[in-house]
């Protein structure tokens, strides 16, 4: 059983040395399983002693590689005794568990990219600057740039975060469902740097001609 | 020359009969001519198993030497393709056997003319059991999920391959080998065959490597039979693994046998349960070990390299 001793960690538990703390975990449930003492395959391979010997280096491999800055110390030891390759481990390559509540997954971005993508190609600069030199900015005109580009709401939805039926509020200048002005402003500063525009011009010409169609009610 | 199936194991009542006479029968249903030979010495009941109530002729007419030819012993049972060798007829001392009886034996089953022959095996880790299980292309071992026979199963893998390493440790100055490292360890206790692996490979590390190779062309098949819901899905897999690791031979789990009522009803009815039974989870499973058995290579030399490390 010697050989099991001579065995490094990762190949005690059976994962790759770039391994996340879940494969880590996973694996160490599996040798449980089978070398814990309440398996009846170790009970029926090992005596006493083996059993418990590989059980303790088992909890060794795993109380190590689960604690990161144990773990880079053996790594380097491993390195060092030239037992694995260095570049598995280095910093940043192992692997990380994705998280399950992320609101940016990858599909998500690459189709904001995309949109990103589009409105940088367009060529906006008449539009933009027609815009920027009036005095109030209605929802049309934040429409009309829009349309220039050819996305839909949905997409500057993708991109921003900002929903669908507000999008919509701005762009009809929609007093009573337009949220509070705090907002507003950020929603407005989005939307400009979406189509790379001033986004102070576009906030204060916004609010101002809201003001005109609210002044004379 | 045909080949050579042995199912074995150390456990009594874990299916190994069951198993030989359903491979016999999924064999012989895809064309294949199949030979069972009961070498349950002392405790046959493999005619039983598949039909045949009284063989005229069987393994007795062999060892009594009123015939040389260990083919015309065999008997024809309901199936066709399917022959069978009982030794139901032999001597109650039969368990017994000379060496010289023993090994006339496995020479001439190595001669038979069918595409394929299925040793069945009785219970425990005699010489002549052990010997017939090497004497196989692929040795079966049939297990439950019981820890009983979980635990004799062990055993039983354990027993083969000592008597493997002593095969071939015998050729090559075993004795003195064996007196160096001493049977028993310091407390008493006689040596593992893992141990005495261990022991001669930090002795001799050049012995070391020609019994490596020998051991590694040993091929071990695990069947998990009576297999229940309630039962680890993975067991057998977690013993290919352990075995796989610790010992210096190759080892692959066939699959499970899921338990069925119906499995004791066709025994009683004499007939094979593949037979009476073909449309059922459990024929299933059968179907699928008997595949496994058949595709596989006997000796998978380029797979058995990547155990060499562990």
């Amino acid at each position: 059983m010697s050989k099991f001793e001579e065995l490094t960690y990762y190949e005690l538990l059976e994962i790759p040395p770039n391994a996340s703390t879940f494969e880590i975990r996973q694996a160490y449930k599996e040798a449980l399983s089978i070398y814990s003492s309440d398996s009846p395959i170790s009970y029926s391979f090992f005596i006493e002693e083996e059993r418990e010997r590989i059980l303790e280096s088992i909890e060794n491999a795993f109380a190590t590689l689960i604690d990161a800055q144990k773990r880079e110390q053996y790594d380097k030891r491993l390195v060092a005794e030239k037992k694995i390759d260095p570049s598995r481990v280095e910093k940043g390559k192992q692997k990380k568990p994705t998280p399950i509540f992320s609101t940016k997954s990858q599909a998500e971005n690459t189709i904001s990219d995309t949109i990103k993508k589009r409105i940088k190609k367009t060529e906006l600069t008449q539009i933009t600057e027609e815009l920027l030199s009036k005095d109030l900015i209605s929802g049309d005109d934040l429409k009309r740039l829009r349309k220039a580009v050819g996305i839909e709401v949905e997409e500057v939805f993708e991109v921003t975060r900002i929903t669908v039926p507000i999008l919509e509020a701005i762009e009809r200048d929609d007093v009573p469902a337009l949220p509070s002005s705090v907002y507003l402003k950020n929603f407005l500063r989005a939307y400009a740097e979406l189509f790379h525009i001033d986004a102070e011009k576009v906030i204060n010409s916004y609010l101002k001609n809201l003001d005109r169609i609210q002044g004379p009610s | 020359m045909a080949h050579i199936l042995a199912v074995g194991g150390g456990k009594g009542g874990s299916g190994k009969s069951f198993v030989c006479a359903n491979l016999g029968v999924l064999l012989a249903k895809q064309g294949k001519s199949v030979l069972l030979i009961d070498l349950d010495l002392g405790t046959p009941n493999l005619h039983t198993m598949v039909g045949v109530d009284n063989p005229k002729i069987g393994l007795n007419n062999f060892i009594n030497k009123s015939t040389n030819d260990l083919s015309r012993t065999a008997v024809p049972t309901k199936i066709p393709n399917l022959y069978l060798i009982s030794s139901t007829r032999c001597s109650l001392e039969v368990s017994n056997l000379y060496y010289v009886q023993k090994q006339k034996i496995i020479r001439a089953v190595l001669q038979m003319p069918s595409d394929y022959v299925i040793l069945d095996l009785g219970a425990g880790t005699t010489y002549n059991t052990l010997d017939f299980f090497l004497s196989a292309h692929q040795g079966i071992t049939v297990f439950t999920p019981e820890p009983t026979s979980i635990q004799n199963t062990v055993q039983f893998i354990k027993a083969v391959y000592l008597r493997k390493l002593k095969h071939i440790l015998k050729q090559d100055g075993f004795t003195r080998i064996m007196k160096k490292i001493g049977y028993e360890t310091e407390d008493g206790a006689v040596r593992s065959p893992l141990d005495i692996v261990e022991n001669i490979m930090q002795m001799e590390p050049e012995r070391a490597q020609m019994l490596q190779r020998e051991l590694r062309k040993r091929d071990f098949r695990l069947v998990l039979n009576q297999y229940r819901k309630q039962v680890d899905e993975a067991l057998g897999k977690k013993i290919e693994k352990v075995c796989n690791r610790h010992f210096y031979s190759h080892f692959t789990f066939l699959g499970n046998i899921t338990y069925n009522e119906r499995i004791f009803e066709s025994i009683v009815a004499k007939s094979v349960f593949a037979e009476k039974y073909p449309y059922t989870p459990t024929c299933t499973d059968l179907k699928n070990i008997t595949s496994t058995l058949t595709e596989s290579a006997p000796y998978p030399s380029s797979e058995q390299e990547q155990h060499v490390q562990i």
